[in-house]
């Protein structure tokens, strides 16, 4: 009994209850939830029997439905488009705006906090400015477009299914935009000065000390804001129903969204679950790639 | 030993309880809406004033947002906590009365001396129906016409407002000015409920319902949507505008007509300065069959109350107040019975009586247990049609192949 305590009180026994403890937990509120949802993804799921555990199996009847449904390819298509959109526009213009704001010259820091606001306010109210900004008749962005001379016509951004999934993209690059230039801003700020110094006494130019000292020394930021950005957007709910219900006619529909729209809108459980589970899979995809990819990292 | 003297205690504490209480037992009813939130509603103060007029009673009254009442309900149901009494948005009411979670209150209706089934409209009447019994009763009703710019109408020569869609299309074209950012007309085809609430009227005007959606009819009034839409004769955001916003289009003076309902009147005769009218939806032939889009609540008495008899006085209370509800909340009777007062406001009079005509033609959706399946094949074909992704005909008969796997 006291060798048991005295392991508790020092040595691995405590290493090991306080990691069981967190393992307790993760499986509790993560796992046990995420098996509830593939086994629902194989039953047979009634409205009224949304509470209980044991229902008729229907093995694999609930992922052909989701696959025959009509708008299962333009769905597939849509997150696709929204997720790589989404994260492409925020990387990139993230990445440019911290590599900006990480120049020194007056109000760089303040200009950068501002950036922050993007951050704090809630999707829904984003997706209702954007709303208006993105209208097709008296929108801000029209105007703007307009003025330019880069349209004649006004583009429907919300209603027409060329440019609804976009209208959502643009939307989204706004509302994660900042969080991209914060968290490479802190990898930026810890490349060590010297490293510049000596690479510009050896006569690099900046984009070649961009190319041999910044992007390699930012692997590890870049692959966390990547995959955050990967599991952020495919979260991305509030947008929708803000911009656009998923329409005309899904061609703005994405896989969360439509995951949502077939539990709570259409009451097909089942089915809300399948879809789930299928976008569960690609962000497993991701999570395995990223951690192969920074493995050498850890060992080194 | 030490338990039989705590039960003892116990029961004796309780029969202690029970001698304090009236002779009467209080009985406490459950009352969910959506009513109450921001200002006073229907069955907020209703049932307060029951529950003030009766010692017998206790009614709790609990207000639940409009997007979780669904939901809410089925929860509660399921775990065995639901309310006594709850009101439904009517196509959501079949899912329910069609599972067994209503009361069936056809014969109390019968020998009721204050709920006459015969003075409901039709429409209101079917949404509360399920195989031929009666699981509950309307609340309050609305429907859709089509609002016209009547200064508008004078400038460009028109007269009388449009009663078929060919006109609608017709007047839009002549309405329409570019230059001053007019719209001949406005609507509401949105990816939601609201899409379907102004598209299926269409369907049963031609000789369709929820269940028959792939008519002529139905195919060619979408076509003559899309004609205006493509030309320009309506802003090609009604397929993102939902009612509200759409309706917001015409009151500033940027769309001659507007599809929209009475819940619109009040905001119309603060933000519209030029003078406006109603009509009846218009029809696909001239003088061709009417029908339009049934909104509005029901109430009903759930299948798990202890109550139902208390239940029912309750719901008796209700429906014996409803000369009220346009008067003080600005709600329809869902009933050809009550007078509805005049305003002294021209405008809202000749609103309200267009109004109260086109009710008689509102036809519910539904009532169907997987309405809302139903009701996103029929906004997705719609846009589809409206979007050119699919010719109408195309669009209205795949939206048919999901329907038959439903019904």
């Amino acid at each position: 009994m006291s060798r048991i305590l005295n392991a508790l009180r020092d040595g691995v026994g405590f290493d090991i209850l306080l990691v069981g403890a967190a393992l307790i937990f993760l499986l509790a509120l993560a796992g046990a939830p995420l098996l509830y949802n593939v086994l629902m993804s194989f039953q047979q799921v009634d409205m009224f029997t949304l509470g209980a555990l044991f229902r008729p199996f229907v093995g694999f009847d609930n992922y052909v439905a989701v696959v025959r449904q009509p708008e299962f390819w333009l769905v597939t298509r849509n997150t696709f488009i929204f997720v790589f959109g989404s994260m492409a526009g925020q990387f990139v213009l993230g990445f440019a705006l911290a590599l900006f704001f990480a120049q020194r010259f007056p109000g760089a820091a303040t200009i950068r906090g501002l950036f922050l606001v993007s951050w704090v306010m809630p999707g829904l109210v984003v997706g209702a400015i954007w709303s208006w900004i993105l209208a097709g008749d008296f929108g801000v962005l029209n105007v703007i477009l307009k003025t330019f001379g880069i349209i004649d016509t006004n583009i429907f951004w919300k209603s027409d299914p060329n440019f609804s999934i976009w209208a959502v993209v643009i939307a989204n690059i706004w509302l994660g935009l900042a969080f991209n230039m914060l968290l490479l801003s802190v990898g930026l700020a810890a490349i060590p000065r010297d490293l510049y110094e000596a690479a510009e006494l050896d006569g690099a130019n900046a984009f070649q000390r961009f190319w041999t000292i910044t992007l390699p020394m930012m692997r590890s930021t870049i692959g966390a804001v990547l995959s955050l950005g990967l599991i952020g957007t495919l979260q991305q709910f509030d947008l929708f129903p803000a911009l656009t219900e998923g329409g005309p006619a899904n061609t703005s529909n994405v896989a969360g969204f439509w995951s949502w729209q077939l539990s709570f809108q259409l009451y097909d459980f089942a089915k809300g679950a399948t879809v789930s589970v299928m976008m569960f899979l690609l962000v497993l995809f991701a999570s395995v790639v990223y951690v192969r990819s920074t493995r050498h990292e850890v060992r080194g | 030993m030490q338990f039989v003297k705590l039960g003892l205690f116990a029961s004796l504490a309780a029969s202690a309880l029970v001698a304090a209480t009236p002779v009467q037992a209080q009985v406490t009813l459950k009352v969910w809406s959506i009513d109450g939130n921001d200002r006073p509603g229907i069955a907020d103060t209703f049932s307060k004033e029951f529950d003030e007029a009766n010692d017998d009673i206790v009614v709790e009254y609990r207000y639940i947002p409009f997007d979780e009442l669904v939901n809410e309900t089925l929860r509660a149901f399921a775990t065995g906590n639901a309310p006594d009494i709850v009101s439904f948005d009517n196509p959501d009411f079949a899912l329910f009365s069609s599972r067994g979670a209503m009361l069936d209150i056809t014969d109390r209706v019968a020998n009721s001396e204050i709920i006459g089934k015969a003075e409901y409209f039709q429409g209101p009447l079917n949404s509360v129906t399920w195989d031929g019994k009666l699981y509950g009763v309307p609340k309050y009703t609305d429907t859709i016409g089509i609002f016209y710019n009547k200064d508008l109408m004078a400038a460009a020569g028109l007269t009388e407002p449009p009663t078929t869609w060919a006109e609608v299309a017709e007047y839009a074209e002549k309405l329409t000015d570019p230059a001053n950012n007019v719209y001949g007309v406005t609507f509401s085809a949105r990816a939601g409920e609201e899409g379907t609430f102004q598209f299926l009227p269409i369907i049963q005007m031609s000789g369709g319902d929820a269940n028959k959606v792939n008519t002529e009819g139905a195919a060619e009034v979408l076509d003559l949507w899309k004609t205006i839409i493509d030309n320009g004769w309506a802003s090609r955001d009604v397929l993102s505008l939902g009612q509200w916003d759409s309706t917001g289009v015409f009151n500033s003076g940027n769309a001659a007509m507007a599809v929209s309902g009475p819940w619109e009147i009040d905001r119309m005769l603060e933000d519209a300065d030029f003078d406006w009218g109603v009509a009846l939806l218009p029809t696909i032939t001239e003088g061709g069959e009417r029908s339009s889009a049934l909104g509005g609540f029901n109430w009903g008495i759930m299948a798990s109350t202890q109550h139902p008899d208390e239940a029912f006085r309750l719901l008796e209370y209700y429906v014996s107040q409803e000369d009220r509800l346009f008067p003080e909340f600005g709600n329809l009777p869902a009933r050809g019975d009550i007078e509805l007062p005049a305003t002294g406001i021209e405008k809202k009079d000749a609103a309200l009586k267009v109004f109260q005509e086109q009710l008689q033609y509102a036809q519910p959706r539904g009532p169907h247990p997987e309405w809302q399946k139903i009701s996103k094949a029929i906004y997705d074909a719609m846009q589809q049609a409206l979007t050119g992704q699919m010719s109408a005909m195309d669009a209205l008969n795949q939206a048919q192949a999901t329907i038959d796997t439903i019904y």
